[in-house]
């Protein structure tokens, strides 16, 4: 098979598509669904700003075959605000001065929003560990750590 | 028509062992098997592989398990990921190693979409995971059509991203042999940063008999195309009690065996490397004493 009609629900929208079993999850979401959001940086797993949910749970877009993803939800950045209410992690970040060129912000913040999920007051420590392997060129850290320690005091 | 980085090929998912085998055969060396697929869509980006056909292990709900019986070896299928290993009660209580060295792998999103045995037969000397199974004597379970055998891990690597696989081959799971009561194991590596790719490895296990060293393995990751064992070391300890100057004297056969010989790339050069062996596998050592003489005051 070259070519597989897939489902994908993307952002809490259902999308059919016929996709190339070449194609990777990061141009699909990039190319056919016209989501800029999914940035990818290295392409080779290093960097995790091509970061994206799969049924909730952070994988890199850059390194996975779209079709192997069919039937599953899937959510980008542009999936976290409500409308034009950002999520609170954006705020957050947007107040803790957590990005600079926004690279890596979606990675961040999605790696950030499973980690509350499963750990809704997590140690600094723990934030560090949730996003080892995401790299950010600008900000030195501390202000995303800083940012998802705030997000998750604030929502206790 | 987009652009896209990797070129075409034909896509199948199998949903048992049996189908796989027989799609392998038919495609022969223009097969590549997919567990997770982080090695191997690299080595697609860059055009090391070229395959004509990709076969995807993810549907085949068989190979999913961690079967961890502490009397018995520990069964790894191969779609068991890097972080299910991690997050295993299991493995956490019996084999506490195997998880620490999980945790030195990428990060946790690595360790989401890469198997353990993906990891092993990706086939690179700097695997963390392989250096520590080397030492503790696991084994691949190999089957094509109608067949299947064993192959020790230690001799599953004849090069970098080379293995002793044939056309027609994959691999069903790893074996990792129980630690018992009387075994331990330790692991160790040298990294620029934690989820960064290792520099120089030791993985170790030591069998206790009767407060000296019995059956001892010493595996050294990323100082030759293959992952080694460093013999005149473990042949020095056989039967010996692990006092300080034994461990420094086989730390220093070990640093000086010919099957080490690193390599100088962007993470260190060999004259670091080959002295970090010798630093590495007297910690590792010592470590395993610690752990004797903890499980000793129980
Ligand atoms: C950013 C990054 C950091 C990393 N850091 C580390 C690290 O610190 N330490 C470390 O040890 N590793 C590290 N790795 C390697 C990582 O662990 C492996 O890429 C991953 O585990 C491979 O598993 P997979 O399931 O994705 O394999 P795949 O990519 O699906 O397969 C890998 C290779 O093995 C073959 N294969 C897979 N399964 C089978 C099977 N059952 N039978 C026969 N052949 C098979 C494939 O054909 C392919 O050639 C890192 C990887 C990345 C991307
Ligand atoms: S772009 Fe996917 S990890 Fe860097
Ligand atoms: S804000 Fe620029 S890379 Fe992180």
């Amino acid at each position: 098979m070259r070519r597989i009609v897939c489902t994908f629900v993307v952002n809490g929208v259902t999308r059919e598509l016929l996709v190339e079993t070449n194609a990777l999850l990061s141009e699909v979401l990039q190319d056919d669904l016209g989501l800029k959001g999914v940035h990818v940086g290295c392409g080779t797993g290093d960097c995790g700003a091509c970061t994206v949910l799969v049924d909730g749970l952070p994988v890199l877009s850059c390194s996975t075959l779209a079709v192997t993803v069919r039937g599953k939800e899937i959510t980008t950045v542009e999936g976290m605000a409500n409308g034009t209410k950002l999520h609170p992690l954006q705020e957050s970040f947007i107040e803790h001065g957590a990005l600079q060129c926004g690279y890596c912000t979606p990675g961040m913040l999605l790696a950030s929003k499973r980690l509350l999920e499963i750990n809704p007051s997590p140690s600094r420590q723990d934030i560090k560990d949730a996003l080892a392997g995401h790299l950010c060129r600008c900000t030195g850290y501390n202000k995303i750590v800083d940012a998802v320690m705030a997000a998750a005091e604030g929502e206790e | 028509m987009f652009f896209r980085a990797l070129r075409h090929f034909e896509f199948f998912e199998p949903k048992t062992v049996a189908e796989a085998n027989e799609l392998l055969l038919s495609y022969g060396h223009q097969a590549s098997v997919m567990a997770g697929g982080l090695s191997l869509i690299q080595t697609m980006k860059t055009g090391e592989k070229k395959p004509e056909a990709v076969i995807s292990l993810q549907k085949i709900d068989s190979l999913k398990f961690i079967d961890s019986d502490n009397d018995q070896d520990l069964k790894i299928g191969a779609l068991a990921t890097i972080r299910s290993i991690e997050k295993s009660r299991e493995v956490q209580k019996h084999w506490a190693v195997l998880v620490q060295t999980a945790r030195c792998i990428g990060s946790v999103e690595v360790r989401r979409m890469g198997t353990v045995v993906g990891n092993l037969c990706d086939g690179t000397p700097a695997s963390d995971l392989a250096t520590i199974l080397i030492a503790m004597g696991a084994k691949m379970r190999v089957t094509s059509s109608g067949a299947e055998r064993e192959v020790p891990l230690e001799n599953f690597c004849v090069g970098p991203h080379q293995t002793v696989l044939e056309e027609g081959e994959m691999v069903r799971e790893v074996r990792v042999p129980s630690l018992g009561d009387h075994s331990f194991a330790s692991y160790v590596n040298l990294a620029r940063t934690k989820p960064d790719i290792t520099k120089v490895s030791v993985g170790v296990l030591v069998k206790n008999q009767n407060g000296a060293c019995g059956d001892v393995r010493i595996a050294v990751g990323a100082v030759a195309p293959v992952i080694v064992r460093v013999r005149k070391a473990e042949e020095l300890l056989r039967g010996e009690k692990l006092k300080a100057s034994t461990i420094e004297e086989a730390a220093r056969l070990a640093q000086e065996d010919v099957v080490v010989r690193p390599i100088t790339d962007i993470r260190s050069n060999a004259g670091y490397r080959k002295e970090m062996v010798r630093v590495l596998v007297e910690r590792a050592l010592t470590d395993v004493v610690d752990k004797m003489n903890g499980a000793h005051a129980h």
